[in-house]
């Protein structure tokens, strides 16, 4: 017996509690910072709590209001859709394809393609927004200049109009994130044997045949991985509309064109200082992640078991 | 077949979660039913002269610069020997974050804080963040009384409270350039109304010249800044229907007419619109006088300024102090008489106006010398009683907790006006439906 647990014994220190004291930091910490605030949060949306203060229990009513009532929720939820499949899904399109072009030992140099298609992912929000912003501006934005000057075509409108605003969104994440699912889809095809494919040359696949019999398949865990982060953070985009729309200036732009769940969230909670609501907002929020990450899950299960 | 210590294991975990879920619960109900108190109902200590006072401020913009001069001047000094003041002082958006967080978190906020006019009513009317000062000890109607109605009105709640005291306004007027408009046969003094306005600016557009940066320039104008005036005196959203139609009629006027550069406001193109002549008039705040002349277009020797067309009554910004409800009962009297120092004697608020341009609330000092005193850098006119007039007819407008949601949704629906996709009626009917899904 050591000299440490024998003072333990000698202070009373059951044994059997040892793991759960030494585990018990993280808990208390995941207590305090996790849960607390998602059961406050849930708390928060049965009452009609401002930004001062309480005025009393509500029940479910910040919920139907939302489904009722309110003008914008609706309009937040199609732009999210839209965005979630031209922003976030379609990145996906491009980034398998890339992984497998930067894969490929033929190609030079696809260590700094690599660094420089992961590059935008580290690049701050605000700053890629600000020149996007510039960029994109329907005046003076080097965009406008090459189709009015280059395409001899009419200049678009993008940040204000509803349609050019979801796609200069649009634009701005794929190339955002593209790098990044670059990167998720290359550990993937690193983790498939290569004899596979040697295999199927030797049976006269081309190479089109062989990353649709073989790459594909095998990248559906990668996939489901890779869809589920843009599912949840397409639900939560936030950061690009607000900082391109001018924050609490409009409410997501001209014809709410760039308004999105989160985006709404946070003007009901923060800028009109109903707090009650915009917890009711996040709470139907999650309930949206939950089933379509859920039926992502159900899809990719099914593709595996083919 | 589950074996008896399976499920024996499987209840136990059953009952922990379910204990794990419980204790969330219940942790979460004791933490918001305990609530932290705001200290509203605390007695305010009388103001001592004898004791030493070491008060924060929290301050947005350039107004430290100023207030730390007048705080730190003889006049002061003299007076208030035992008051210092600390800032805390962050851009517009940065200070209002900050406090809107500590007043939602029930956080001790600064002795004073200055607001803008739209912060005022949301963080009282959602609970009494900001002392009432018409109440004693303050008891502001007795000091208040030279301040402009109009101003003092919008530091009020619609229940009448006095919760934030101006400190300086914007009154607004037309800033115009007098040689270009001259060279184009144009002329924007005195314009009698909008139809005029837009005529002139006919004259001067053309050739990569535009008479304003953007339609949406003149949107607030016929809602005299949009500073309150959201809710008539009724509760009503975007009542009366004719000055809210006359805001968006004049927008697509503007627009239809070509008159605007179409420039996006405060990007580098339309700052730098004001010096190279892309721009000839805008209007704006008293403020912008200073802008101009500092750092926006120091080099150009004919910006004029005239009234708003029609003699348009309006105000494009202004300050107003408060003392909220956090502080404790032991400050609050000094930072009273700080405010009242800043906001009601002559000294203060003609070296905050020499300091930052930020135009008086006081009226006493529209009789001023410095009122009538020639300006150099708009033609040596005596621009400043031009704002006097205007500061003093300004018509006070209500204002509401909505205030700054409705503004908001009145800037999309002026962007689609702009844009051609809603005519002003069609404009108006959707406005008043997302106004009204706001309102509770």
């Amino acid at each position: 017996m050591t000299a440490i647990t024998r003072m333990w014994d000698k202070i009373g220190f059951n044994q059997k509690l040892a793991p759960y004291v030494f585990v018990s930091p993280f808990f208390i910490l995941f207590l305090i910072f996790g849960l607390y605030p998602i059961g406050y949060s849930f708390f928060m949306s049965l009452f009609d709590m401002r930004l001062v203060g309480n005025r009393g229990f509500v029940g479910l009513a910040n919920y139907t209001r939302l489904f009722t009532v309110d003008e914008f929720f609706g309009t937040a939820v199609i732009n999210t859709v839209i965005l979630l499949f031209t922003g976030s899904l379609l990145q996906h399109v491009f980034a398998i394809p890339m992984a497998i072009i930067v894969n490929s030992p033929r190609v030079i140099g696809r260590h700094t393609f690599k660094a420089l298609f992961f590059a935008p992912f580290i690049t701050s929000t605000v700053a890629t927004v600000i020149i996007f912003g510039m960029v994109f501006d329907h005046n003076f934005g080097l965009l406008n200049w090459i189709i009015e000057n280059v395409l001899g075509m009419e200049g678009i409108r993008w940040t204000a109009r509803s349609g050019p605003i979801k796609a200069t969104i649009s634009i701005l994440l794929n190339w955002r994130f593209i790098g990044f699912n670059m990167v998720i889809y290359l550990a993937g095809l690193q983790g498939i044997p290569r004899e596979l494919y040697e295999a199927a040359a030797i049976d006269g696949a081309g190479t089109v045949q062989q990353h649709r019999m073989i790459t594909l398949p095998l990248l559906i865990p990668i996939i489901f991985f890779g869809v589920s982060l843009s599912l949840i953070g397409g639900f939560q985009l936030f950061d690009e509309p607000f900082v391109l729309l001018g924050g609490y200036d409009t409410v997501g732009g001209p014809g709410q064109g760039g308004l999105t769940i989160a985006y709404y969230l946070m003007i009901l909670g923060f800028k009109n200082g109903r707090l009650g609501r915009g917890a009711a907002i996040a709470w139907v929020l999650f309930f949206i992640i939950l089933i379509v990450t859920t039926v992502n899950r159900l899809i990719t299960n099914r593709l595996q078991k083919k | 077949m589950k074996s008896v210590v399976t499920a024996h294991k499987e209840n136990r975990m059953k009952r922990g979660f379910t204990f794990g879920i419980g204790m969330v619960l219940a942790l979460v109900l004791i933490i918001s039913s305990c609530g932290s108190p705001r200290g509203a109902a605390e007695p305010t200590l009388e103001f001592d002269p004898d004791q030493t006072y070491n008060l924060t401020m929290g301050t947005f913009g350039d107004l430290e610069a100023a207030y730390s001069v007048v705080l730190r001047s003889d006049h002061f000094r003299s007076r208030f020997p035992n008051i210092n003041v600390t800032f805390q002082s962050a851009d517009f958006g940065g200070h209002h974050d900050r406090l809107t967080t500590q007043i939602a978190a029930g956080e001790r906020t600064n002795d004073i804080e200055a607001l803008e006019v739209a912060f005022i009513a949301l963080f009282v009317e959602q609970g009494d963040a900001l002392l009432d000062l018409n109440q004693p000890p303050f008891n502001a109607p007795s000091h208040i009384a030279d301040l402009v109605d109009f101003a003092v009105a919008q530091g009020q709640t619609r229940a009448g409270e006095q919760v934030a005291i101006p400190v300086d306004i914007a009154p607004a007027v037309l800033f115009f350039r007098e040689n270009l408009a001259r060279e184009a046969g144009a002329n924007f003094r005195d314009l009698g109304s909008w139809e005029e306005f837009i005529r002139e600016s006919r004259k001067v557009t053309g050739n990569g010249r535009f008479a304003v940066p953007n339609a949406s320039d003149v949107a607030l104008i016929p809602l005299a800044g949009g500073k309150g005036g959201w809710l008539d005196a009724a509760g009503n959203a975007l009542e009366p229907r004719g000055k809210f139609m006359e805001s968006l009629n004049l927008v697509a006027a503007v627009r239809d007419a070509g008159i605007d550069a179409d420039l996006n406001a405060w990007s580098g193109p339309w700052i730098e619109s004001f010096a190279n002549g892309t721009v000839v008039s805008i209007p704006n705040g008293a403020w912008w006088g200073g802008a101009l002349r500092t750092w926006v277009a120091p080099d150009v020797t004919d910006w004029r300024v005239t009234y708003l067309p029609g003699r348009a009554m309006s105000s494009l910004g202004g300050t107003y102090l408060s003392i909220p409800a956090s502080v404790p009962a032991e400050n609050r009297a000094a930072a009273w008489e700080v405010i009242k120092y800043l906001t009601t004697t002559a000294e203060a608020q003609l070296l905050t106006f020499d300091t930052i341009d930020a135009f008086p609330a006081l009226t006493t000092t529209y009789d001023d010398p410095v009122m009538s005193e020639p300006i150099p850098y708009f033609g040596n006119e005596p621009v400043r009683q031009i704002f006097a007039d205007v500061a003093l007819n300004m018509p006070s407008q209500i204002v509401s907790e909505y205030d700054r949601t409705i503004e908001s949704i009145w800037g999309s629906i002026i962007g689609q006006v702009i844009e051609g996709d809603l005519t002003p009626e069609q404009a108006y009917d959707l406005a008043l439906r997302q106004v009204r899904s706001q309102i509770d």
